[in-house]
């Protein structure tokens, strides 16, 4: 029993979601160059809003309380979905649920159209963006693995200077990136996968309307039976989404039996890092990591059979 | 029986406004000059406030209450029991917090966005308690005391071992039971806390009227309790204090008492003279109310023919830090079980005991969808052991037609009029392909298939023929209008389900007038007479009850006046609801052209000054009959990952009399699904390291079935009986379409996998966990290690 003098409004104090109950700066640029110009003002005392689908939850909640919000969503100039020879390009304003409308994404990158259209609900992804989903840096990001396992590419863009960050350099922990203060993603940029290809997305949900306990991306390219190329990615089983190289690499130039499926499975276990929380524990979210990996694995092999 | 509105589909008169989004709740009420409310709520689990500074708030213009600005008056805010059985230990607001997010002070201020600026000035220094979360450890000597004194009625008692109250109950020689039984089941059970998660956070708006009165809207399923509670806390006559009926956005049980926002906004507007707006936010609503966690003890002994002896329950409920309803919840516990099947002999051992944990109410079924859920386990066990089909078990043990019925608690019984129970069990078994069940545990493969069945019921009302702990009564108003219509006036609060237009089809059944002549007034306390509550699916029974003798009222004195003017006598007279007049018709049969419409008769009584046609009707249901249900569920179990789904879901009900087929099919849909999530999903867990829910408040963290959860086939049909004491042969629905929801989910995850769960919710995670446990089982024996 402790005596000891406790001025402590607690966190329930602080709650209210009926507003917003932080006082901040709102900034509307109505260009990328505006934009930049307040970011490099500001640095981190701004933070960016697109969709708002994390941030204003996160200011109702009192886990951001930033001085200014810039918003991006009267630049028309990042609001645009363009295609061509070498891949599709996003720009940071586009809504999740246009992407998950576009036939080339349907067609061509199945494991990002399944894991966009497993988001939250319409509604939700009528507001939220992609680039938000993933500059958000939430290791459930569920558009994360199946970017990591297309290869996305990052435009960060600052007053100064313009860089190309690969997806896999870009999460560096729950909520951090490899973003400056002063940088935006104005773009991403998925190439395409291998000819004759297979993706797919899974994830084990609580309810259907829910973030991931465990998610997955995997793309396998076959060459008769033996796998010529493969890419694994996992989401919310380690601090940041991740691509297994371990699994890639062994798997590679061997064929898809029940043996290497169960050494791959194991590897998986061994290379991530789950966590107890509210969602699941670090024990299921181990063992069901090795069952989605299967599963993916096997959907792939079907498609490749069914071709 | 040929019925013109009875058991017929109309469209609800409320939908339009509800589906246009113009219906008005609590939350929608807006009053010039009004003030913002926020309360500043304890943040540790157990603690005494040693000093509390409200300066800046008030600087900044605020109005603040803390503890000492509310009257020294310990209550409980739920006013159904008896006085002599209710159990008092709430203050309006506390400098001795018993569970995070107990209120201490509040603030009100012309904007929400500077209520909370002045809530987050207010500094409190607190001495920090050690708190108790588990409550077998809180009967444990010298664990910290939550509660030193409480009241019972008007007389102070100590509390002892943090136990709040006690109820033991013994009928027959249960240990001659024992000897006299073949086999004998023991089983502990566990259930979850769960939250309501109803659509409308608790609200209050309250005006202060100039006479010193007030007038109140918010969220309640009893606008008189709400109204004898603030009198008996502030001292205003009752009088002087209106509580305004209005449409709720569900409760499940969580306004049954008078939710504590309701006397904070109270004190605030009194300080303030103002109007005051106390909204909560939907985390801080989960901080408001939740359900009872129990723990169950059974021991049942049965004999090889599968008759039921005797039995033991031991139930400890954790009813968190104060008591709503802990007592009367101890009875009715006990009468769901000895309801459900035929025992010579019972003991119950019932003790509820104070954690520091958020105070648990009334939640849908009031501890029958529990019970029930240990009692169709081991029924089902019994049958497996002793090789007799599960329902003809359950046909062989039913409490039915004829047998003494617990409607709440060992207070409050009738005799069973009407029963459906083998129709459904015969019929819900032929619709799942019951026979073609799989064996339990026998199936191979990663995914696998169970049915599983379950039955319960629950009461229809607290009513009996004598007067129990449980008061229960109702009243209507009725009154004819010049044009023929009528209008109803009622205190009894319509949930969402329906409740107002079942009682709007009853009158206009009665009388033979058009539905949509049949106007539902809106009501508050100062224009109705008496309802208790709008609980224990008493809805359409015990306010149907009223409605229907209000009408009958009316009926005779239309049937006197319309015998002046057609030359008759009034008890040959008859009525037929004419479609083409839109009128009832009163006519004397084979003289043809002696009829006049019920409007025409009104209009004259107007002009003849014969005054206003109207009944008041104030009604205590004579009995609690029950309403049964029989529960069929097949799930597909994934033994990779511990993930079950519904597959298909065959659900019977005899209600009595089916009043609207629609919305009552709609309260079995909705039962499932809340079946479905308090069995596989909702658990209110408590952090041991911060007191607090693991969630901490957020439904993003506290899950419910959405749509796709929702199992593509759910077949629902009405067993249709004629239950004598109800209004048209009706009973009540709302909780019996859940109760044996849990079990026969649970039952059937055991006829898939072969392993029985007896802790809730059954998560994939602990599917998963008992299902590599006996993996490893079965490779030793395999190994034969």
């Amino acid at each position: 029993m402790s005596q000891n003098k406790n001025i402590n409004l607690g966190y329930i104090n602080l709650f209210n979601t009926h507003i917003i109950p932080v006082k901040f700066n709102y900034h509307a640029p109505q260009t990328l160059e505006e934009a930049l110009n307040l970011l490099n003002k500001l640095k981190d005392k701004a933070r960016v809003i697109a969709g708002g689908t994390d941030l204003i939850v996160d200011m109702k909640l009192r886990r951001k309380e930033p001085e200014h919000v810039v918003s991006l969503n009267k630049i028309r100039e990042l609001d645009y979905i363009t295609v061509d020879s070498l891949g599709v390009k996003i720009g940071a304003i586009v809504k999740l649920r246009k992407i998950e409308k576009e036939k080339i994404i349907r067609e061509r990158f199945p494991a990002l159209y399944e894991a966009l259209k497993s988001m939250a609900s319409i509604q939700v992804r009528n507001m939220g963006t992609m680039v938000g989903n993933i500059c958000n840096a939430s290791p459930a990001a569920d558009t994360a693995p199946p970017l990591l396992i297309y290869n996305a590419t990052l435009t960060a863009k600052s007053l100064n200077n313009e860089r190309k960050i690969p997806i896999e350099e870009f999460f560096k922990a729950p909520g951090k990136t490899a973003l400056k203060e002063d940088e935006l993603v104005t773009e991403i940029f998925i190439p395409y996968p291998p000819q004759d290809s297979h993706s797919t997305f899974l994830k084990i949900t609580r309810v259907g309307m829910d973030l991931s306990k465990v998610s997955i991306a995997v793309l396998t390219k076959f060459n008769g039976s033996i796998i010529e190329d493969i890419r694994i990615a996992l989401g919310a089983v380690a601090p940041t989404p991740l691509r297994i190289r371990r699994a890639e690499e062994f798997l590679k130039n061997k064929p898809l039996t029940e043996e290497n499926l169960k050494i791959v499975q194991e590897i998986v276990a061994k290379e991530i890092k789950p966590i107890t929380d509210v969602r699941s524990t670090e024990w299921y979210r181990r063992e069901v990591a090795k069952v989605l990996v299967k599963d993916a694995l096997m959907k792939c092999l079907e498609e490749e059979g069914g071709r | 029986m040929n019925s013109n509105f009875i058991g017929v589909k109309t469209p609800r008169k409320d939908a339009l406004a509800k589906v246009t989004g113009r219906e008005k709740y609590a939350y929608d009420i807006y009053l010039p000059g009004m003030l913002y409310a926020r309360v500043l709520k304890s943040p540790y689990p157990h603690a005494r406030v040693k000093k509390i500074d409200v300066s800046r708030a008030v600087e900044m213009g605020a109005i603040v209450i803390t503890f000492k600005d509310v009257p020294d008056v310990m209550f409980n805010p739920r006013l159904i029991s008896t006085p002599d059985t209710t159990y008092k230990d709430w203050r309006v607001l506390t400098d001795n917090p018993r569970y995070i997010g107990e209120p201490i002070a509040a603030v009100a201020a012309e904007s929400e966005e500077l209520a909370q600026r002045a809530l987050e000035s207010i500094e409190v220094e607190y001495e920090v308690l050690e708190p108790v979360l588990d409550p077998i450890e809180a009967m444990e000597e010298g664990k910290p005391k939550i509660h030193e004194k409480i009241m019972l009625g008007n007389r102070e008692i100590v509390v002892e071992r943090n136990i709040a109250c006690r109820l033991e109950i013994q009928e027959g020689d249960v240990e001659e039971a024992f000897r006299n039984s073949d086999l004998i089941i023991e089983r502990t059970f566990k259930t979850n806390k769960c939250y309501h998660n109803q659509l409308e956070p608790k609200v209050a708006v309250v005006n202060p009227e100039p006479d010193g009165g007030l007038t109140i809207w918010c969220t309640t399923q009893s606008i008189h309790n709400t109204r004898l509670l603030i009198s008996e806390i502030f001292s205003i006559p009752v009088s002087r204090i209106n509580v305004k009926r209005l449409p709720i956005g569900g409760s499940f049980g969580s306004s049954i008492q008078t939710n504590i926002v309701v006397p904070i906004a109270v004190a605030l507007a009194l300080k303030a003279r103002r109007p005051v707006r106390l909204a909560y936010t939907k985390e801080e609503d989960m901080y408001e109310h939740s359900s009872f966690q129990m723990i169950f003890k059974f021991k049942i002994g049965v004999r090889k023919d599968g008759k039921l002896t005797g039995g033991y329950m031991e139930n400890i409920m954790d009813i968190g830090a104060h008591q709503i309803q802990a007592y009367p919840l101890l009875g009715t516990c006990a009468g769901w079980w000895v309801s459900l099947y035929k025992l010579q002999a019972v003991k119950y051992v019932g003790v509820a005991v104070y954690t520091n944990k958020i105070p648990a109410c009334a939640y849908r079924g009031y501890g029958n969808p529990q019970v029930t859920w240990a009692v169709e386990t081991i029924m089902d066990e019994i049958a497996e052991i002793l090789n007799i089909d599960p329902i003809e078990l359950r046909l062989k043990n039913y409490v039915g037609e004829g047998d003494i019925f617990w409607g709440q608690g060992p207070t409050v019984k009738s005799i069973i009029k009407s029963c459906g129970v083998e129709e459904i069990l015969r019929k819900g078994a032929e619709l799942i392909g019951w026979k073609n069940r799989p064996r339990p545990g026998e199936q191979k493969g990663r995914f696998r298939r169970g049915v599983g069945m379950a039955r319960g019921y629950h009461t229809s009302s607290a009513g009996s023929p004598i007067p129990g702990q449980v008061i229960d009564y109702t009243g209507a108003i009725l009154k004819v209008n010049e044009d023929g219509s009528v209008d109803y006036i009622t205190a009894m609060v319509d949930q969402g389900g329906g409740t107002l237009e079942a009682h709007a089809k009853i009158i206009a059944e009665e009388l033979c007038i058009p539905l949509e002549k049949v106007n539902i007034v809106q009501a508050d306390t100062q224009t109705t007479i008496y309802d208790v509550c709008t609980h224990a699916s008493r809805g359409v029974y015990a306010g149907g009850g009223a409605a229907l003798n209000a009408a009958k009222q009316v009926k005779k004195k239309l049937l006197e006046l319309a015998a002046r003017v057609l030359d008759a006598y009034p008890h040959t007279l008859k009525i037929r609801y004419d479609k083409e007049k839109k009128q009832g018709v009163i006519y004397v049969e084979g003289a043809d052209g002696r009829e006049i419409t019920i409007g025409e008769l009104a209009t004259l009584a107007r002009v003849k000054n014969w005054g206003t046609i109207a009944a008041v009707e104030t009604y205590r249901p004579p009995a609690c009959p029950p309403h049964f249900t029989g529960y069929f569920v097949e799930v597909l179990v994934d033994t990779e990952t511990g993930i079950v789904k519904p597959t298909r879901v065959v659900i019977g009900a005899d209600v009595g009399r089916v009043i609207n087929p629609d919305l009552a099919e709609g309260q079995l849909h909705g039962g499932f699904l809340m079946g479905w999530s308090r069995a596989t999903i909702e658990d209110l867990k408590y952090s041991r390291e911060t007191g607090d829910i693991e969630c901490r408040g957020f439904i993003t963290d506290y899950k419910m079935p959405t749509v796709m959860e929702t199992p593509t086939e759910i077949q629902t049909f009405f067993v249709e009986t004629f239950e004598p004491t109800g209004p048209f042969g009706a009973k009540g629905l709302g909780e019996g379409a859940q109760n044996p929801a849990i079990a026969a989910i649970a039952n059937a995850i055991y006829n898939a996998i072969g392993v029985r769960f007896y802790e809730l919710p059954i998560t994939p995670e602990k599917i998963l966990e008992k299902l590599k446990e006996k993996e490893k089982i079965e490779l030793k024996i395999v190994e034969g290690v």
